[in-house]
């Protein structure tokens, strides 16, 4: 039923909440327009668009649906209203997401309105398996709750470094967690894929480093649940944060997603750093996102085993050579073929090779590079702040970090697997995430990352003053994400019907 | 108006649901009451306008003009439009152009074949931006409730009364219906029900305070006033008719309070019929929901803005069968209205006119208006949309 054409033009508008501003008389309006109904044909050539994506809105009057239109039974019962921005003067329907009502919950939607509101890039209904993914910002958060209201402003660069570094960089996790053992795990919002966690952890990142989505000139997005056997992430995450030039409704940027299991962002680390450094690709930033809904069969079925492990997120790494927090300091990458993990074309979840799992494939693999890599910079791990490894468990990261001679001040910072679960690709970048949050200026970072099949991609990252003065601009952090009183605990169906989607 | 438009004839189905019924049959037994009535034969059709909202949606049936001249016979000009009002507009513009003399306008809607998927085909064509957000098409009615509370500071005690009167609507609609053959619901209810309902739905509307799905048709016959004497002894004329039309999105709206094209179009209808507002003593008007029959009671101009629902709280405390605005009488909806009369979207316009020719001809039965004064006018108001397209047509019996 979808069709090509109308699907465009709504993901156009609806993703990025696209809005136009007379400059005559200032009226305002969703949608682009040519033209203002006020000033008529003196306005051609005055309306400046603005995208609400990056704005705050408010929920003016709301309402319950719990009868929703057939695509939207998924949903199960919801909020709708009519949100406002620039106080009033433009208006949008919204429903609110990340809010599970149940059947016997009483509303006060006197509570609700006049609250303000932040959009979230969302599916937009259910459809059939082979069609397109609708999606919408048409979604909403309050900003007082999980996902607070940082304001994307846009800085003058201040200094330029030698070597290429992160400029920037953001994590997302959903606010639902499952509490299961002795660990907690992020799970999506019925709502939420790979695809809509990595557009929010760029969104993080971009507020983070003050840069211009349009100095933005290549985009590596890494996951292995990317709903699409073919169709990039990245594309969709160029569009809906306007990376690049926007030209005739093209974006100037490149786009490509990778695929390495757990490793396919990191592994892009290095290409991003090169590519920024190198002069002639006239490209001032790449960013590289990590991002998974960790996929696990259900826990009685073969590879079922690996649902008591798997989370949902994104991080995202804008690397530049301006106003850069960590500059790179070096890297070591490592490969083999070793079956030790793997998802068939067409097959729901991925299998274990259960023999191969630890020692002949993580171990070897993530030790290989962190070791080679101290001994290419010359490195003791006396030298080194703060070891990030691929965290798959809460064990291996540990044993591997001990092995290699780290005490645990050093790792125990990086260890987010315990708060929400294997992200998959987004793993040993949620890791790094968490010590750039907390790290001093002149501190040195390595980074082991991992990917099944197999290798690994270390980095040694040294921290810069600039770090300091951007961290202001981070309230998602990890921290706050893993400590945030708005989580929510689900039950084990519930977990599995929202990872499940929409 | 140079030359008015007269209604010589109507005739309608009942609303509700006619499974075992081809959309074609429905509009065919309509036809039949009303070329009866008027000794109009097929053959002095000039021309046909229909309506249907969704037909080739619902049914399949795209080019419903095709099937009508099949069933007809006849070879004329038809159009198609969404509603009766829109239809009924085009033919008014063919009499008084002089381009026809005698023309049919008829509406049809079988929604009821499409019971699984209609709310999201509603909700779709109603406003798409709307629909991805996740509306249904009850939730804009809520979301202009919860508006107006806000705006017209309606609270604590009052908020109660405001409910009740909104209830009481529903009720009122009801019982009107039970006088009415043709209505879909011929059932009283009760306050309590309606209130029951809106506890059961968790949020300020509930089941009974809104209207159905139908199936059903209605048409009538429209002619030069000079001819209109030779089919009928009591022809209706139309003395004003407008229309109005805004953003197809109800958030993206100046005011979220009200429809302005109500307001708008009235007033123009008003100006061309050259009547007063109070010179009218009978109004269908477009109550999908409740809330919509108390907000066009203001956009009309009959009530003040913000104070329609104390007008139809003290009404309806001790109901006599019509609303009491300042001393004066207003009957409203006296065919149940949408709520209970139907709302087969194509043909509501035409049972809505319906109601106003057989209540303006003395000729309404048991639910026969005892007007206090005349000349009687009336005026029936549909809406497309929500809110997007608002039709107004003054009926009088006489010909000013």
């Amino acid at each position: 039923m979808s069709s090509e054409p109308i699907e465009r033009r709504v993901s156009y508008l609806g993703d990025r909440l696209r809005a136009t501003c007379c400059q005559i008389c200032g009226k305002e309006y969703f949608e682009i327009r040519d033209y203002c109904g006020n000033c008529g044909r003196k306005s051609f050539g005055k309306m400046v668009s603005t995208d609400l994506f990056y704005e705050m809105g408010k929920l003016e009057a709301c309402t319950l649906v719990n009868e929703p239109t057939n695509k939207f039974t998924k949903l199960g019962n919801y909020i709708y209203g009519v949100i406002s921005f620039h106080d009033g003067k433009v208006r949008v329907p919204g429903r609110l997401t990340d809010r599970i009502i149940k059947d016997s919950d009483e509303i006060d939607f006197s509570a609700l309105e006049e609250r303000n509101v932040v959009p979230r890039f969302r599916r937009r209904y259910s459809v059939d398996k082979s069609d397109v993914i609708p999606t919408i910002s048409l979604a909403f958060t309050f900003a007082d709750e999980y996902y607070p209201y940082q304001a994307y402003t846009i800085c003058k660069p201040v200094k330029e470094y030698d070597s290429p570094g992160i400029v920037g960089y953001g994590v997302y996790t959903s606010k639902f967690r499952i509490r299961e053992a002795n660990i907690e795990r992020s799970v999506p919002f019925i709502d939420e894929d790979s695809i809509s966690a990595a557009v929010e952890a760029g969104k993080l990142a971009l507020t983070h480093s003050g840069i211009a989505s349009s100095d933005v000139g290549k985009i590596y997005v890494g996951s292995e649940s990317n709903p699409y056997a073919v169709k990039p992430i990245a594309s969709k995450v160029a569009q809906v944060l306007k990376l690049g030039e926007e030209e005739e409704d093209v974006q100037s940027v490149d786009a490509v997603d990778t695929e390495f299991a757990c490793k396919a962002a990191t592994s892009m680390f290095k290409d991003a750093a090169s590519l920024v450094n190198y002069e002639k690709s006239h490209i001032k930033n790449a960013i590289v996102i990590g991002s998974d809904n960790s996929q696990a069969a259900p826990r009685d079925c073969p590879g079922g085993e690996l649902d008591l492990f798997v989370g949902y997120g994104a991080a995202a790494f804008i690397f530049g050579k301006h106003d850069v927090i960590a500059e790179i300091e070096g890297w070591y990458s490592c490969t083999s073929d070793t079956p030790d993990f793997w998802r068939r074309d067409g097959e729901h979840h991925p299998m274990h090779g259960g023999r191969f799992t630890g020692d002949p494939a993580y171990f070897k693999h993530v030790r290989k590079a962190a070791k080679k890599l101290m001994e290419r910079l010359g490195l003791q791990p006396s030298d080194v702040n703060y070891f990030v490894a691929h965290q798959p468990n809460a064990q291996f990261p540990v044993r591997v970090a001990k092995e290699l001679g780290f005490k645990e001040d050093q790792y125990m910072p990086s260890l987010q697997v315990v708060k929400f679960g294997n992200t998959y690709s987004g793993a040993s970048p949620l890791g790094l995430a968490a010590i750039l949050d907390v790290a001093k200026p002149n501190e040195r970072i390595l980074v082991s990352s991992y990917g099944s099949g197999a290798g690994s991609d270390a980095y040694s990252f040294v921290t810069t003053s600039q770090i300091l003065d951007k961290r202001q601009r981070q309230k998602m952090t990890v921290r706050y994400q893993a400590q945030n009183p708005f989580i929510e605990y689900v039950d084990y169906a519930t977990y599995r019907r929202l990872k499940m989607g929409m | 108006m140079p030359i008015r438009p007269a209604i010589v004839a109507v005739g309608r189905t009942k609303f509700g649901e006619h499974y075992e019924k081809e959309p074609e049959k429905l509009i065919e037994e309509a036809w039949l009451k009303a070329s009866m009535e008027a000794g109009v034969e097929r053959r002095d059709l000039e021309a046909c306008y229909l309506s249907d909202y969704f037909l080739p949606i619902t049914n399949k049936l795209g080019l419903e003009e095709g099937f009508l001249s099949e069933l007809t016979e006849l070879h004329v000009p038809m159009e198609v439009t969404r509603s009766f009002s829109s239809a009924l507009s085009n033919a008014c513009n063919a009499i008084q152009s002089g381009k026809h003399s005698i023309v049919l306008v008829g509406g049809i809607e079988k929604m009821t074949d499409r019971w699984d998927k209609i709310r999201d085909d509603l909700m779709l064509l109603e406003d798409p931006w709307s629909y991805y957000a996740g509306c249904t098409p009850e939730a804009n009615h809520e979301l202009m409730l919860r508006a107006y509370i806000k705006k017209h500071g309606v609270e604590g005690d009052d908020l109660q009364k405001f409910n009740l009167a909104l209830a009481h609507i529903s009720v009122k609609n009801h019982l009107h219906a039970t006088k009415n053959e043709y209505a879909q619901y011929q059932r009283k209810i009760t306050v309590e029900q309606v209130l029951n309902a809106r506890k059961e739905a968790r949020k300020p509307l509930g089941l009974y305070d809104y209207a159905p799905v139908s199936d059903g048709a209605a048409i009538l016959i429209l002619v030069n006033e000079q001819v209109a004497e030779n089919f009928a002894s009591k022809p209706v004329y139309i003395l004003g008719a407008a229309s109005a039309t805004d953003y197809l999105s109800y958030p993206a709206r100046e005011d979220l309070t009200h429809f302005i094209v109500t307001e708008l179009a009235m007033k123009k209808a008003l100006k061309t019929a050259g009547i007063g507002l109070w010179d009218m003593g009978i109004v269908e008007l477009y109550d999908q929901s409740t809330v919509m029959e108390m907000i066009s009671l203001e956009d009309l101009g009959f009530c003040q803005r913000g104070k329609a629902w104390t007008t139809v709280y003290e009404s309806c405390r001790d109901y006599r069968g019509y609303y009491e605005i300042d001393g004066k009488k207003l009957f409203v909806n006296m065919n149940g209205g949408l709520k209970a009369d139907g709302n087969p979207l194509g043909a509501t316009g035409g049972a809505q006119i319906f109601e106003l020719v057989k209540q303006l001809r003395g000729e309404a039965g048991e639910r026969q208006v005892k007007f206090e004064k005349e000349p009687v006018y009336g005026c029936a108001l549909e809406l497309e949309g929500f809110g997007t397209k608002g039709y107004v047509y003054i009926l009088g019996r006489n010909k000013t």
